[in-house]
């Protein structure tokens, strides 16, 4: 846990398996300890959800909900049928 | 009859209600936990000729007070109500679920452990020895698939045996790893016995070190001041729930030890993933895709511009038509040089916004986008940023708005400002179809070339625009690394990659008719001799700016095209439609205009009358312009500031015209 969270200090981007890698371990293991470490408020998820208009889309026409917030605007952004960017988590304190 | 109160105890969807459900059938009720609104399951059954209640307890993913779930399900065990606990793990990833069961270690209430999802443990190939974990944890542990009810025999034994037995976790192996870690013996010699009854020292301690709220609040009122202030100098000194949370996966990794075979597959980077992840080959293979998919993206753009020269083919066929009957010439040419010419525009125009967005939805969906924004993060910290604002760049290359909507996800004001302005170099959807249309126009197949060098501005313009921005934005300051989990390499989903492709060429396409008809419309009609022989009202106008327009490199025509892209970049095409257009039915404003050659296809007297450096200044003017008032109007309602709003304006306006310049000489000295 300590090798994961300094690696996770040092400011590189990395991917699971990267991290697996160079901890020694499996992804499983990083993975269950990312759950974690979510969990406990270090690492946050980020969530391109909001990746919306916000209402503010009547000139793109891609909203079918304008006004929901949580929307995502059809023409700016795939919808998650087709999205397939993967997870992402920050640090956010430690 | 004698009775007794189960209560299931797991992590969210670990199959709870799936056997809440099958033990209790019809014997429910459904209300809420007194004040909260989590949903409170209880029921009955009878097994043996002894009678249970069975309470559900809300699902979290462990026992630490940072949710209503987790206190409820707290206060519910501590209450002393459950006789006994049944906690829940997923068979088929346990060394992640056991960590409930390792959370739970030192309540003092019986339990036993249900290892549930068999089927999909038995299908993976793992093979877990029950027994092995039982004797390790000293409770009853069964391996069952609790959508099987006929597999439930073994369940209602363990349940049995823990009731009569009351069996309890067996946490010295537990405490063993506790003991190494630092602040743990001092705090334990510190908390008083039976601080919290129902809870151990042992738990009490793990929770202090975690700086549970609930535990600390009874820690206060329990003890006094000497005592606290000594906790709270350990806890200084420790590492907290960090070093707690590895202890408690140390032993359920000890706990598994010889008891779980597992096929594991021994770690490895794919091919493709080694070449996106390395330090050395990393950028330029990214680059290299991206080039090939704007590439590729002209292909399918072909044929629609085939479509488009075809409508622009009908003007004089049409025209002629209109004569004979009799139509008015103002109506014979606003059909003709405004309508049938704007869409000769839009369909040529449109098979780049099909190309471009299949080219990269395909990325996307195959996940190579992913491993593009892998790839940047670096990057992204030697401009000030944070790994994230790559998605918000990702978006802006469909539109701008939606790139500025996206920065919703970064917290600080400077870095999410940054972001926006750097978000405004990237061209957007409207610049993809204009663009590369235009390019294609005037340089044939160069205009590839022109596309790569479009990009390669895009980056030099973001580093610039961080180099002037980040210096008042964002400190330089220490920067988090990122955790990525890249998805998996997968076959497109054809139907609906091509459902959303097509969508939004829709999209487009309505609303690129629009303002280009409008725009058409304004200045065809602005252009338009009403009195024969006099001059048109924009001409007088054009006349006078040009000679400064002309040290962009600019014709005072393109010009005001540049001026219009800033309220939408297809926009600039309905200007120039209506000022180059060959087939002035009033002749006045033709002659007028320079005697420029006269070609009935406006492609052809575009050719004739803008030089290749002009098409050249104007095409990268209109790119790096702001890319429209909407996305000036949602970058607003980001940043919330009128100031910073207008910099990044007036800036990006300026700056067009100054990169404007450049390509003009830059033109000048190729051809
Ligand atoms: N394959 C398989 N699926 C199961 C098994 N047990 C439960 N499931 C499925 O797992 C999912 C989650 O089960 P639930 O019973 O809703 O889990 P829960 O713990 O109540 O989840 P929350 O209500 O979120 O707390 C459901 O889709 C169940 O059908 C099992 O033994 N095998």
């Amino acid at each position: 846990m300590e090798g994961l969270i300094k690696l996770l200090k040092d400011g590189h981007a990395r991917t699971i398996e990267m991290l697996a890698l160079e901890l020694d371990t499996t992804p499983a293991d990083i993975k269950r300890k990312l759950e974690f470490l979510e969990n406990t408020g270090i690492i946050k998820r980020v969530s391109f959800e909001v990746s919306s208009c916000g209402g503010n889309c009547g000139s793109c026409g891609g909203c079918e909900h304008s006004g929901d917030e949580k929307a995502t605007c059809k023409s700016c952004m795939p919808s998650g049928e087709v999205l397939n960017m993967g997870e992402m988590w920050e640090v956010v304190g430690l | 009859m004698s009775t007794a109160t189960i209560a299931l105890l797991g992590q969210p969807n670990s199959g709870k209600s799936t056997l809440f459900n099958a033990l209790t059938g019809l014997h429910q009720h459904v209300g809420n936990w007194p004040g909260k609104t989590v949903e409170k399951k209880e029921g009955s059954f009878s097994y043996n000729g002894r009678e249970y209640g069975l309470a559900d307890l809300p699902g979290s993913y462990s026992l630490s007070a940072n949710s209503d779930e987790e206190v409820i399900t707290r206060d519910f065990i501590a209450s002393g109500k459950a006789d006994v606990v049944c906690i829940l793990a997923d068979s088929s990833q346990l060394e992640r679920s056991l960590f409930m069961t390792a959370d739970y270690a030192g309540i003092s209430v019986p339990c036993f452990l249900v290892l549930n999802m068999a089927d999909v443990s038995r299908e993976q190939g793992k093979q877990i020895d029950v027994k092995t974990i039982e004797e390790k944890l000293g409770v009853p542990v069964i391996l069952i698939s609790a959508n099987d009810k006929k597999e439930y025999e073994p369940f209602y034994e363990a349940l049995e045996k823990a009731v009569e037995k009351k069996t309890m976790l067996n946490v010295s192996s537990l405490e063993n790893t506790y003991e190494k870690i630092n602040g743990y013996s001092e705090i334990k010699n510190i908390i008083p016995d039976n601080l919290i009854p129902g809870y151990s020292t042992m738990w009490l301690d793990v929770k202090t070190l975690e700086n549970d709220p609930v535990v600390m609040e009874k820690l206060k009122s329990a003890m006094d001041k000497d005592a606290l202030a000594k906790i709270e100098e350990v806890k200084r000194n420790a590492k907290g729930a960090i070093e707690t949370g590895g202890a408690k996966f140390a032993w359920i990794d000890d706990v598994l030890k010889d008891a779980v075979s597992d096929s594991k597959d021994t770690m490895t980077l794919g091919k493709l993933d080694r070449l996106f992840t390395s330090k050395v080959w990393g950028k330029p293979a990214v680059v290299l895709t991206i080039l090939l998919g704007l590439i590729l993206s002209f292909i399918p753009a072909l044929p629609l511009m085939g479509i488009g020269m075809v409508v622009s083919a009908l003007k004089a066929p049409v025209g002629d038509l209109l004569t004979t009957v009799g139509c008015p010439e103002f109506i014979t040419a606003i059909l003709c040089n405004v309508v049938i010419q704007s869409f000769s525009f839009i369909f040529q125009m449109l098979g780049f916004v099909f190309g471009v967005t299949l080219v990269f939805g395909l990325l996307e969906e195959v996940g190579v986008m992913a491993r593009i924004s892998y790839v940047f993060d670096n990057t992204m910290g030697k401009l000030g940023l944070q790994g994230k604002s790559v998605m918000p760049f990702l978006v802006s290359f469909g539109c701008t708005m939606g790139g500025a909507a996206g920065t919703r996800v970064i917290d600080n004001w400077g870095q999410k400002v940054l972001t926006i302005a750097l978000a405004w170099a990237v061209p957007c959807g409207a610049a993809w179809a204009v663009v590369p249309m235009l390019s294609t126009l005037f340089f044939g197949s160069y205009a590839v070339v022109v596309i790569v060098a479009i990009l390669f501005t895009m980056l030099l313009h973001m580093w610039i625009t961080a180099k002037i921005f980040g210096r008042h934005l964002v400190k330089k300051e220490d920067r988090y690394g990122m955790i990525m989990e890249l998805p998996p390499y997968h076959k497109p989903k054809w139907g609906a990659l091509l459902r959303y492709v097509l969508g939004r060429t829709k999209d487009t396409f309505i609303r690129v008719s629009k303002v280009v008809l409008l725009v058409c419309g304004v200045f065809w009609v602005l252009s338009y001799s009403f009195v024969p022989g006099s001059d048109p009202i924009l001409y007088t106008i054009g006349e006078a700016i040009e000679p400064v327009t002309k040290i962009f490199g600019l014709k005072w025509q393109l010009f005001m095209a540049f001026i219009v892209s800033s309220i939408g970049k297809e926009g600039a095409l309905g200007v120039i439609s209506a000022l180059f257009n060959g087939g002035n039915f009033s002749g006045a404003f033709y002659d007028a205009m320079s005697g420029g050659a006269l070609a009935s296809d406006l492609n052809d007297t575009l050719l004739a009358n803008v030089t290749k450096p002009e098409a050249l200044a104007f095409i990268f003017a209109i790119t790096f312009n702001m890319p429209c008032v909407v996305a000036l109007a949602a970058t607003y309602q980001e940043v919330h500031s009128v100031k910073w709003t207008a910099r990044i304006a007036i800036y990006y306006t300026v700056g067009a015209m100054i990169l404007s310049m450049i390509a003009y000489h830059i033109g000048l000295l190729i051809w």
